[in-house]
């Protein structure tokens, strides 16, 4: 009863993820700040998943798989992002700051 | 029998319960022939790919054998702050309201590894991307910026992290 509460707080919560984070790549503005909301709130989205079907299989054989599965998706993920970002940073792309209200002079 | 040999023989007998490890779990069944066929299949290639598996010099190192439960507690707090930090990354993209800006600070951490795992770590934080690493000077892109003084900046972005990982590798 409570095991599938769980896994269906931590699919509900992937599902959130997703959607907002790929919501956020049409909002931002830049390169940096797309990459931060996709590749980002995608990898905790994918890692509810994992957390999920973990719970759902229980103490098997399964789930020592999808562990393997998870620490390869840890190291692999944060990589590819920053092969993106630095591409981007390498060829001098100026990020995008928010516009300060200019500041007045004193009389 | 120099240290030498005796080294050889040590990093084909990790390597092969490594293999073994990884075979377990994979299969999953625990017959006598599916055993034997384990050790034999992971004992030649341990044979073979010792030498790529563990280095020749890294006997010295902490790098073969981590302290584990350090590293246990490193994986749950990155798990936490993802979490954390994921919903922070969600109320911005609702409310539109960013402020980016890059931040330069540096690193105490010594080793290769260990700087490689900061650097992931960071990244692996909605939030914060790092943009470059070079020795031990990183450039970080921050998605909603407190500060861009370099040392509070750094304090806040490395968190836990740092005092972590340099106690478990230096």
């Amino acid at each position: 009863m409570i095991l599938a509460i769980l896994i269906q707080f931590f699919l509900f919560l992937g599902i959130i993820f997703a959607v907002l984070g790929n919501l956020g790549v049409l909002i931002f503005p830049d390169v940096y700040t797309r990459l931060q909301a996709s590749s980002t709130c995608t990898t905790t989205s994918v890692f509810s998943f994992f957390i999920a079907g973990m719970l759902y299989s229980g103490f098997s054989p399964i789930t020592g798989k999808i562990l393997v599965i998870t620490v390869f998706f840890i190291v692999s993920s944060p990589v590819s992002a920053h092969i993106v970002a630095r591409f981007a940073w390498n060829r001098e792309i100026v990020p995008w700051r928010k516009l300060t209200p200019p500041i007045r002079e004193k009389q | 029998m120099d240290a030498l040999t005796k080294w050889k023989i040590v990093r084909i007998l990790l390597t092969t319960i490594y293999l073994m490890f990884g075979w377990i779990l994979f299969s999953g069944t625990f017959t006598l022939t599916s055993i034997t066929l384990g050790l034999v299949f992971s004992s030649t290639v341990a044979f073979f790919t010792y030498s790529l598996f563990i280095e020749k010099g890294e006997a010295a190192r902490r790098s073969l054998l981590p302290r584990v439960y350090l590293v246990g507690v490193y994986f749950l707090l990155l798990v936490f702050k993802m979490y954390v930090a994921s919903f922070e990354v969600l109320l911005s993209v609702l409310r539109g309201r960013i402020n980016p800006r890059v931040v330069h600070f540096r690193t105490r951490l010594k080793s290769d590894i260990a700087r490689v795992l900061l650097a992931n770590s960071i990244t692996m934080t909605p939030g914060t991307v790092t943009l470059n690493l070079d020795d031990d000077h990183l450039i970080v892109h921050w998605l909603n910026a407190k500060t861009t003084h370099s040392r509070y900046a750094g304090n806040i972005i490395k968190g836990d992290f740092e005092e972590i990982l340099k106690r478990i590798w230096i």
